[in-house]
């Protein structure tokens, strides 16, 4: 099982770093497009960045 | 300069594109049966008759035959299955080895002389396969741990403050929902199209300059032929892993799914 943990969290940690960029970065697209904007692409993306970076310390690096 | 001057001169050589993807019916105008959906039914038939013979007479000291299908199936039970998955493993055996010949064979099929043709570099071949390793392993969840815990599991990580999960349970739900199948289909796919594309690239760069009226062309071709065969080398290697890839990836989800402590 130990296997699994290491190898599993290389990929699991590239899914979270994608979607974490995609999904807020999305939703700052989305608030741009809405409200005319343009710097809630770029907040979107760096909070997603980071919230991933978050995540993947939560998920794999607490024990 | 004259090289250059000359290729701008002449029509030119085209690059092969998508278009080359889209294969012809093979009788008449019937869209349903195409190279790459024939090559499909004939890996099953062939993955099916290989294993049938090796495994009809199991001998105690085994024949080639048996001895080349048992490898096979060692390799995906230990490597991916045991190791991986640990206890419970032998449930989904059945599943991974059939993804992982499917797989290998069908890719493999893209240097075979012939064939030549990766169904996989058609994105909805995978993604019908990754289709099925996403039911499968949110299916083992839901039956390991019912409904409402296994997506609790997935959306809430325990021991997190609270205001974090409205920036965290997006990203989870995205990545277990929509990323995971997403990358899997399309890494398989991204692969085999583009060693495709490749082998493409410099055997038909080979023969056009071999059919070029000048010399110095003539001369040249042999060296994108020989590079087409160092990428025909690097392409079997890329095709074995692809499938390996995809059926690690899968026997992780399920592992996944099977012991989400929470």
């Amino acid at each position: 099982m130990a296997r699994n943990n290491e190898e599993g969290a290389v990929w699991s940690i590239m899914g979270y770093l994608i979607s974490g960029l995609l999904i807020w970065g999305g939703i700052g697209y989305g608030l741009d497009n809405w409200l005319h904007t343009h710097y809630f692409l770029l907040g979107g993306l760096i909070l997603g960045a980071g919230a991933s970076i978050y995540l993947i310390w939560l998920r794999f690096g607490r024990e | 300069m004259q090289i250059t001057g000359h290729l701008a001169s002449s029509a030119g050589f085209v690059p092969p594109s998508t278009s080359d993807f889209n294969l012809p019916p093979i009788f008449g105008h019937s869209a349903y049966l195409t190279k790459p959906i024939a090559l499909v039914f004939f890996s099953v038939i062939l993955i099916s008759a290989f294993f049938i013979l090796a495994s009809r007479k199991s001998a105690v000291v085994p024949s080639k035959l048996q001895y080349a299908g048992e490898s096979i199936y060692s390799f995906v039970r230990k490597d991916l299955g045991e190791e991986i998955i640990g206890s419970g493993f032998l449930a989904y055996v059945p599943f991974l080895f059939t993804l992982f010949t499917f797989v290998l064979v069908n890719n493999v099929f893209g240097i075979i002389p012939f064939m030549q043709f990766p169904a996989m570099s058609h994105v909805s071949f995978p993604y019908v396969l990754a289709g099925f390793s996403y039911f499968i392993f949110h299916a083992i969840g839901v039956k390991r741990q019912g409904l409402i815990p296994y997506l609790k599991g997935i959306a809430f990580l325990p021991g997190v403050p609270k205001f974090a999960y409205i920036l965290l349970t997006p990203i989870e739900i995205a990545t277990y929902f929509l990323i995971r199948p997403v990358t899997l289909a399309l890494r398989l796919f991204a692969n085999m199209f583009a060693g495709h594309l490749l082998l493409l690239v410099f055997i038909g760069g080979g023969n056009y300059m071999l059919h070029d009226s000048h010399l110095l062309m003539k001369f040249l071709s042999p060296f994108s032929f020989s590079f087409g065969i160092i990428m025909t080398f690097f392409e079997f290697m890329v095709q074995c892993l692809q499938a390996y890839i995809i059926t690690l990836l899968s026997a992780l989800f399920i592992a996944g799914a099977l012991a989400e402590e929470h």
